[in-house]
């Protein structure tokens, strides 16, 4: 079932300069229920332009955008509508924190959409209990948590809408690699429970490959690539001319290919890469 | 909508009035005004007028940015007129009520216009022509004989101040933007609503706001401290301002400008 469907979407940043340059530039692409799909491209590709289009924060110069199969600009009143279905957790979203309680600024989100009461206590109390928030943790200020905590309060904050897509713009930037994980993880528990369609800006190929069933290449404010994660990582040569890369792991493996030993090029992770290994030295014991 | 805020309204251009030294306009700007002022008939504000112009087709900057300036001060300017009608004697023109317009009180009026008019123009034709950190060094240097009272790190201080606070103005307002965004994305409306819950609206920004820049104003004492930074004491500067031949011609002029209008003033 899709869920969410871009068309033909231009967004021309104009102004009053003479130098008219489009942001993003005819990009189609659509997203089927509980799928995962990676943004990835150079900075300045126009990600975070695309990102902004989904949840109606920006209106296209050109082309529309559906969600559950309505044109989300139909209606341009009820647009706030929108931001409740397509969740958006900006970069470094710990930074958009102001309640006096860890709870009260999850329940902002919630408030915005009209909960109140019991609904909107378990609302809150079942998004924290989802991405491991302690209840001691809900009366505290949200600014005496640490770094990794604050991202993820934040980021129950989006998820505290039940929306049925969410969009992260880089999720993991500047965490160390526990608070990175903790994100990952609270992402695929989250989207496990709702079944909600995720999409993700990163620039970690291997996050990506771990993660991800398809990615959308940007390039210069076009979409170059839209496929499964394989099909993009077999493009390797243009994914470098472009400022991207395949994961490290896929680079040893071509490696090992051009020193003569027989390894396929679709390893994108470190498990499947283990397994290959494996199979090749138990391969040559055979021999 | 608030990437349209103007803060300081530097035109980039390289004419004579760009490249005159941005201490020696300051003055000139001040003493000028009083000049404005001082010229009392037609002639000596002929002259003012036709300096101005001048100055402005001199400047290099569109006519288009100077009417814009105009416009934020036209309601001072029209409220400056009416009030002037009413005070000026001579002939009667027409007359209601306890008020009456008389020819002296138009020319007064136009008088007082002009006047104004001028000082927007000139006072434009510095801010258009002289970047926001060469307007806070010229301060700087300009009160340095404050020194001589024992306030030279005040001096120095309050000067750094107004560099930083107009090097972060673009910065806090992407910042702000950002911020906003990421609430409108939690379902924040900013948009409708009453007064009350528009002004309520604005503590989910706001306060994220106001902690990002004490974050920031943090990062920035210890990245200062970190380069050895100590306050005014010994301190030199990359660009040093300097007079130069052409200052003096500008400086000629202006006071030939000057010495008009008092001339015109005692000769009519």
């Amino acid at each position: 079932m899709t869920v969410l469907e871009v068309k033909n979407l231009t967004h021309t940043y104009s102004g009053n300069t003479p130098f008219i340059n489009d942001a993003v530039s005819r990009v189609s692409f659509s997203a089927e229920k509980g799928e995962i799909i990676g943004i990835i491209g150079h900075t300045g590709s126009g990600k975070s332009t695309l990102v902004q289009h989904l949840n109606g924060l920006l209106k296209p110069t050109e082309g529309e955008v559906f969600v559950d199969g309505e044109n989300i600009w139909d209606n341009p009143k009820e647009i706030r509508k929108i931001r409740s279905k397509v969740g958006l957790v900006f970069q470094y979203p710990e930074y958009q924190l102001f309640e006096e309680t860890v709870y009260a600024d999850i329940a902002f989100g919630p408030k915005n959409m009209g909960l109140a009461g019991d609904e909107l206590k378990k609302r809150v109390l079942d998004t924290c209990r989802l991405i491991g928030v302690k209840d001691e943790y809900l009366e505290k200020s949200p600014f005496d948590l640490s770094g990794g905590e604050k991202r993820r309060v934040a980021i129950a904050g989006v998820m505290a809408m039940k929306p049925e897509v969410i969009v992260f713009d880089e999720p993991t930037a500047g965490l160390d690699p526990a608070g990175r994980e903790s994100v990952m993880k609270i992402i695929h528990d989250y989207r496990q429970a709702v079944g909600a369609t995720v999409i993700i800006i990163s620039h970690s190929m291997e996050d990506m490959a771990l993660l991800a069933d398809k990615l959308l290449v940007m390039n210069k404010g076009s979409l170059e690539m839209f496929d499964t994660v394989e099909n993009v990582f077999l493009n390797g040569d243009r994914l470098r001319e472009i400022g991207l890369n395949v994961p490290i792991v896929t680079r040893v493996f071509y490696e090992l290919k051009a020193a003569g030993i027989p390894v396929p090029d679709n390893v994108f992770t470190v498990s499947r890469a283990v397994e290959v290994l494996k199979g090749i030295k138990a391969g040559e014991r055979g021999a | 909508m608030l990437k349209d805020i103007t803060f300081g309204q530097y035109y980039e251009s390289r004419s004579l009035i760009h490249r005159t030294d941005p201490r020696l306009k300051m003055v000139l700007l001040i003493a000028l005004i009083v000049f404005i002022f001082l010229a009392k008939n037609t002639f000596s504000m002929a002259l003012a007028v036709l300096f101005v112009l001048s100055v402005m087709a001199v400047s290099k900057v569109p006519v288009k940015l100077y009417l814009k300036n105009m416009k934020a001060i036209l309601p001072v300017l029209i409220f400056t007129g009416i009030i002037n009608l009413f005070y000026g004697e001579g002939e009667t023109l027409i007359s209601f009520w306890k008020l009456e317009i008389t020819t002296g009180g138009i020319y007064r009026a136009v008088f007082m216009m002009v006047r104004i008019t001028l000082l927007i123009f000139l006072s434009s034709a510095l801010t258009y022509t002289t970047t926001p950190n060469d307007l806070t060094d010229a301060i700087e240097s300009l009160l340095s004989p404050l020194r001589f009272v024992g306030l030279k790190s005040a001096v120095h201080t309050l000067a750094m101040m107004m560099t930083i606070a107009l090097r972060f103005i673009p910065t806090l307002i992407e910042e702000a933007e950002k911020i906003m965004n990421a609430q409108k994305a939690r379902g924040a409306d900013l948009e409708n609503g009453s007064l009350r819950e528009r002004v309520k609206a604005l503590i989910p920004i706001l306060i994220p706001l106001l902690i990002s820049s004490v974050r920031r104003a943090y990062e920035l004492a210890e990245a200062m401290e970190c380069r050895c930074y100590n306050g005014g004491e010994g301190r030199t500067r990359m660009k040093q301002m300097h007079i130069r031949p052409r200052d003096f011609a500008v400086l000629a002029v202006c006071a030939a400008v000057c010495g008009g209008i008092i001339t015109l003033n005692i000769l009519f």
